[in-house]
């Protein structure tokens, strides 16, 4: 389907590839845009290539930098030959090399980085440094066509509710202490659920279970939402329970952890939902698009879907494919700076766990 | 563009014509010519101390269920805030503050009654007076500025003054705009100007939206709270907001208290926070 979105003109087709390892996934894409002109439908960008790798911990476990970080050094050889080969092209195709620059976890992204110059410097290819939150929304943005919607940013370590404005995404709300599927993955490991493929999922597996509402803090302040309290308070309960104190529901019956996982995700869920709202109500949009890794959650697309239809707009969300961190959406956001002229010199191609969404200036958008 | 929008409960729907004025992220605004219990017109005197002009009607706010959220969550949040608001509206006006004054309250339906407030928005008075101001004057006419500090200097001195009220009752509001501040005629007007005194009747401001207000006894939230209305001036009224704001503070620090040693203590401290929190940047900008 051809997009309606407008584009600075570019005269031949272009290729990136892009390596992803902000956090535990590590990902590298390939992606091949079009030649197009300034106004009218353009092709949609071809995807070559879409590998990911993740590194899974035992159930009650995190992953830890240093270890995630060994996991992205022994996998990045072979994750971009099997890119390459997927693709079928060579290293002539390719016309620049993009790695996510920040934010995330310092050692994986410095693993991530190094091979990313390595690649660069070995074939001679221009480097291009992406903000991991710009990828994911441009990539949302091109799967799904919205035009010009309020982005939900929902992952492990980051929760943002995001607009665009004169050529920056601008941030209206976010958490004021740990992400949405930080809170989650933390719940999982009080419960001792399994970490594969990924502990977010196997809480919504469990709440599609549950049946009885118990109540937890809910905190939204204005645009910003807090979720320490909720997890202090729910791990709370979980250990009551395994200890032998049970909680009983209003019936009588007693409350499992299938109830607290379909609690959680009611509270937090509904929380992000009502952030949301505010924002489309501020800037007068009528399209919502979820990204991030816990924006699969198919709770929330249907939450967010009830609210947009209320104010007579749609959500817009993608898969596990685009959804979850990968490399695709790197090499996608970096081409599209590429072609504006945008390159990262290897003196500024260090990386940074805190990097803000509104630094990056959105050149090849100007509506 | 109309989406089917949630209805009111019928039983008040049916019993009065209500017209919506304003919709929302979490509320409706109705708007009523009749009081919700006292049969129109109001007899003479009935309750002329709490409501300041019952010809200008009055105001439903309405929480409607949010059918995203689970019921139980969604009963308690709509209770919780309406009861809060209400609570507030009924502190502030209490204590003489220019308020809506609070008529009555129904938590668990998520309705609130107030008397409606008649007269513009400080944003639209604002942008009235400025447009009238450059209409008088050429380009950098010095009349100009003392024009505009004749007509808007006033006002802005009791909006801030307002405000300092409100903090020093430890309210913030939360969302400070110069549209949740509506300017009414003064009920002291006709005493105080003379019969052909050029000067322009000061029309007093009310403040209006305690959706977001809360308890606080924290400089930094009041701080917060200032400083959102100043991103508000410099986003709405961007040529002269740096005046605006000036005059805003001004009748701030004057209002605090009205000179109360603990107040003055209290109120250099917030201002010290406010340098911080401009300075902080306040992490995000709020550029619609």
């Amino acid at each position: 389907m051809p997009s309606k979105q407008q584009l600075p003109a570019i005269d031949r087709p272009t290729v990136a590839l892009g390596l992803e390892g902000s956090a535990n996934k590590l990902g590298v894409g390939i992606i091949r845009h079009f030649a197009r002109r300034k106004a009218g439908p353009r092709p949609p960008a071809e995807i070559l290539a879409n590998i990911r790798h993740t590194y899974i911990t035992p159930p009650g476990e995190g992953f830890l930098p240093r270890d995630t970080a060994k996991h992205h050094r022994t996998f990045v050889v072979k994750l971009v030959k099997d890119a390459l080969k997927t693709s079928g092209l060579t290293p002539d195709d390719i016309d620049c090399v993009c790695f996510t620059q920040g934010p995330g976890m310092g050692a994986p992204l410095q693993s991530v980085a190094i091979a990313a110059r390595t690649i660069s410097m070995m074939w001679d290819k221009p480097l291009v440094g992406v903000n991991h939150c710009v990828g994911h929304i441009e990539m949302g943005r091109e799967i799904t066509g919205a035009n010009n919607p309020v982005v939900l940013y929902v992952s492990g370590g980051n929760t943002q509710v995001i607009a665009y404005s004169h050529q920056r995404y601008r941030i209206f709300g976010e958490t004021l202490d740990m992400a949405v599927g930080n809170c989650l993955d933390r719940f999982a490991r009080t419960l001792q659920i399994s970490n594969d493929p990924s502990p977010g999922y196997n809480i919504e597996l469990l709440a599609k279970k549950g049946k009885h509402y118990v109540e937890l803090p809910y905190t939204v302040k204005g645009m910003d939402v807090s979720m320490s309290g909720i997890l202090a308070y729910i791990d709370g309960v979980a250990n009551d329970i395994s200890s032998g104190n049970p909680r009983y529901a209003e019936d009588g019956e007693i409350i499992t952890k299938e109830d607290l996982c379909f609690s959680l995700q009611e509270t937090i869920f509904a929380m992000l939902v009502e952030i949301t709202e505010r924002a489309m109500a501020h800037v007068g949009s009528q399209q919502v698009l979820i990204v991030g890794g816990v924006g699969c959650n198919q709770r929330l697309q249907d939450m967010m879907a009830i609210m947009a239809r209320d104010r007579a707009g749609a959500v817009y969300a993608t898969d596990e494919r685009f959804c979850i961190d990968n490399g695709i959406m790197i090499a996608h956001a970096g081409l599209l700076a590429y072609e504006t002229g945008f390159r990262t010199s290897l003196d500024d191609s260090v990386c940074t766990q805190r990097f803000r969404t509104d630094e990056v200036l959105i050149a090849w958008r100007d509506d | 563009m109309s989406p089917d929008l949630p209805k009111l409960p019928s039983a008040i729907s049916n019993a009065l014509e209500l017209t919506l004025i304003s919709q929302g992220a979490e509320a409706q605004i109705y708007f009523s010519h009749e009081h919700p219990f006292i049969p129109s017109p109001l007899p003479a005197g009935t309750i002329t101390s709490t409501i300041s002009s019952p010809s200008a009607g009055y105001i439903l706010k309405y929480r409607p269920p949010k059918p995203y959220r689970h019921s139980a969550l969604d009963a308690q949040l709509t209770k919780h805030r309406t009861l809060s608001e209400a609570r507030i509206l009924y502190k502030l006006f209490l204590a003489g503050i220019r308020v809506p004054s609070f008529i009555a309250v129904d938590p668990r339906q998520g309705l609130i009654w107030m008397e409606n407030i008649d007269g513009p928005s400080l944003k639209k008075w604002i942008w009235m007076l400025e447009a009238e101001i450059e209409g008088q004057h050429g380009e950098g006419d010095d009349d100009e500025a003392m024009t505009r500090q004749e007509s808007i200097k006033p006002l802005l001195l009791s909006v801030g003054s307002e405000i300092a009220k409100l903090h020093f009752l430890d309210i913030v509001h939360g969302d400070l705009t110069t549209s949740n501040i509506l300017l009414r005629e003064s009920s002291r007007t006709g005493a105080e100007s003379g019969a052909d005194s050029p000067k322009r009747i000061v029309p007093e401001p009310v403040i209006i939206d305690f959706g977001l207000a809360q308890q606080s006894t924290l400089p930094e939230d009041k701080a917060v709270d200032l400083y959102v209305l100043e991103r508000a001036f410099i986003s709405t009224h961007p040529v002269h907001s740096e005046a605006y704001v000036k005059w805003v503070l001004e009748g701030y620090v004057a209002g605090f208290g009205r000179g109360k040693k603990i107040a003055v203590f209290k109120v250099k401290e917030i201002m010290r926070k406010l340098d911080a929190v401009r300075l902080r940047g306040r992490k995000r900008s709020m550029v619609g």
